[in-house]
């Protein structure tokens, strides 16, 4: 996600990106040099060595309370890719160190900046949709690649539920509000050893159902789609779908060789998008469109999700009453 | 800056003027149109003063015009404008007889002012992307390409052949042809045409499928009829390009990123965009060319040769025979 960030700071005219910070020499070089910043072996040199406003922390997920409490200590404001941390315990402690700091914490929930999820929120909030009664999610691909393979520790990534997952969670509690109750099975917990996929079940407060499926299983690709289903009308979105390019290229000499291309292009992307409105938010202390509480209370509903396929049994959001309702 | 819009004859006016609301330092002025209530109800809306007139909107302090009239009246009001040492953008297609789009070419020249064709496609991002490609050399070299911008009868004036001039290959040929000839930066050399009248009960073409080779070689079609059902259909219409070069194939569906929805009461699927505004773009760039005095994107030039496209297709479909087009 560095790679992403870095190329949408530099997109953004009102930023200048003035370091990197990584433990690997070679990436931080010809990352480096190929968008001219200089790089940082840790964030103490950093914040010592560069005049910084703010530390935009793309780490895996177990390493995001030391920085964050380091940058914010630094009186520097944070940006954290999601989930905020791996513990509820972990993330209160950065959203109080903020509070500490009188600095923002700000976390990349960035399925909120996607055009299409907008789109749908809006026909959700102005009624189009009339009252909604299930919604159907999902999001995956093959096995992500990650630096010493730390999406496949849940020490480390908290596993899929809490990795991938969160995105919709997240969304889902931007149109239909707090979580009721969850119910989860996965193939991990079912099979040892199986590559992750999730189906959870999910009951909000004001009344919709949501099945929310993730999975690192599938041979390859990603995708993410969605059904959303009222009882006025229903939606539905698969970035699966033929998009507006679809390009099939010519790859070495073989006759039949090919690579095939598709891309769904918008003017400024969501990650753009996402870190322009951060920016807003900093400079100009506006209300930013995902809280910091946000990004806890997406945790929070993906651990619920992790213990329900743990312990086989639904699990109620913690403060909030069960039940029929 | 001030606007005037001249006519809300054709249904894009009425994006072109939302599109104006949201550009900063940007004023839609007048609202000229002979249909009275058509044209106060649309003044109303955008905020703007009413005059029946065109000719007494030239009397006001305004830098430009959009002219989305009739299209057999593009000719005397771009003309009009231009004179008056207003900037212009025009509605495709330019004109309804090839010596009248000259006469606009001519005026914007004279009287060294902007005139812009509205050739939204050339502001649509997955075909500005496609543009960015072909130039990078991502397909090779361009060998042929087939494109589709069907849509419904739009009914109205656009089915009436003086003021259309032209039924669907006039309405919906030269946003494909535009494109073709950006891509590929070459001109068309022949068509030929089959056109017909076989989806509505109208007394003008609904059906049309051309055959294209360009004067680099390139050969293509093209379909631009009104076949989409009426009221089935889950969008208007479409805007699709198959680009098959010496490196590979590339499939554009301009408008392919939109949720579909479907919605009880109104009895069929429908399409919900959620990509750039092309519209937005496109006005956003006029303005931006007009401040800085560069030239626009797709030019009073690019509009003729579209037109004179569409114009010799229904020329082949007459003689039932290829029609070459002189430069």
């Amino acid at each position: 996600m560095g790679f992403v960030h870095a190329q949408a700071w530099q997109a953004i005219p009102e930023a200048q990106l003035v370091g990197l910070v990584d433990t690997d020499p070679n990436l931080l070089k010809t990352l480096g040099e190929s968008i001219g910043v200089s790089g940082f072996p840790n964030l103490d040199t950093a914040l010592r060595e560069v005049d910084v406003d703010i530390i935009d922390i793309c780490l895996p997920t177990h390493l995001h309370r030391e920085a964050a409490e380091a940058a914010l200590a630094a009186g520097k404001h944070v940006i954290c890719e999601k989930p905020l941390a791996l513990s509820l315990k972990d993330a209160r402690a950065i959203i109080d160190a903020a509070a500490a700091a009188k600095k923002q914490i700000l976390v990349g929930h960035v399925l909120r900046f996607f055009r299409v999820y907008q789109k749908a929120r809006q026909l959700v909030l102005d009624h189009t949709l009339g009252q909604i009664g299930t919604i159907k999610t999902f999001r995956g691909g093959s096995y992500p690649k990650g630096w010493h393979d730390w999406y496949g520790d849940p020490a480390k990534s908290g596993t899929l539920a809490t990795d991938l997952l969160i995105h919709d969670f997240d969304f889902l509690m931007w149109c239909f509000g707090p979580v009721e109750r969850v119910y989860a099975k996965s193939l991990a917990g079912h099979i040892t050893g199986a590559a992750d996929h999730v189906l959870a079940s999910l009951r909000f407060k004001s009344g919709p159902i949501a099945h929310v499926e993730g999975t690192w299983a599938y041979p390859k690709g990603f995708s993410y789609a969605f059904e959303i289903a009222g009882a006025d009308g229903l939606i539905h979105f698969d970035s699966a779908d033929k998009g507006p390019i679809h390009t099939l290229l010519r790859s070495g000499s073989e006759r039949n060789a090919s690579v095939e291309v598709p891309e769904s292009p918008v003017e400024i992307s969501p990650y753009q998008a996402e870190l322009a409105h951060f920016l807003e938010v900093i400079t100009h202390d506006a209300l930013p469109v995902v809280t910091a509480e946000d990004g806890y209370n997406a945790l929070a509903v993906s651990l619920a999700v992790r213990d329900s396929i743990q312990s086989g049994e639904p699990v109620l959001l913690p403060g909030r009453t069960g039940g029929e309702s | 800056m001030n606007i005037a819009i001249f006519s809300f004859a054709h249904m894009h006016a009425y994006s072109y003027a939302r599109s104006l609301k949201d550009l900063p330092g940007v004023t839609l002025k007048v609202v000229a149109d002979d249909d009275v209530e058509r044209g106060r109800q649309a003044a109303e809306t955008f905020g703007a003063r009413y005059v029946r007139d065109y000719q007494d909107a030239l009397k006001e302090p305004l830098d430009a015009v959009i002219v989305t009239s009739e299209n057999s009246r593009h000719a005397e009001m771009t003309v009009a404008a231009l004179q008056a040492g207003l900037h212009v953008l025009c509605e495709k297609p330019i004109a309804t007889r090839i010596e009248d789009g000259h006469r606009m070419v001519q005026a914007a020249h004279d009287a060294k002012k902007l005139l812009q064709m509205a050739f939204p496609m050339r502001y649509n991002i997955p075909a500005a992307r496609l543009k960015q490609q072909l130039d990078q050399g991502r397909l090779g070299r361009i060998l042929l390409m087939n494109g589709t911008n069907h849509g419904k009868n739009p009914g109205g004036w656009f089915i009436d052949p003086v003021l259309a001039g032209g039924g669907a290959v006039m309405d919906h040929t030269v946003h494909i042809v535009d494109l073709m000839r950006w891509y590929t930066g070459s001109e068309v050399r022949e068509v030929y045409a089959e056109i017909d009248t076989r989806f509505h009960p109208i007394g003008i073409d609904d059906t049309g499928l051309l055959t294209l080779e360009f004067e680099n070689g390139v050969i293509a079609a093209l379909d631009p009829s009104w076949s989409r059902p009426q009221r089935s259909f889950p969008t208007w219409g479409d805007v699709t390009l198959e680009v098959v070069g010496t490196e590979g194939v590339t499939h554009l569906d301009a408008f392919a990123q939109h949720l579909v929805l479907y919605k009880e009461i109104a009895g069929q699927a429908q399409h919900l965009g959620w990509g750039d505004d092309p519209d937005l773009r496109m006005l956003e760039s006029f303005i931006a060319c007009i401040r800085a005095g560069t030239p626009p994107l797709a030019s009073g030039h690019d509009g003729l040769q579209a037109t004179q496209v569409a114009l010799a297709c229904y020329e082949s479909a007459r003689l039932a025979r290829p029609v070459k087009i002189s430069q």
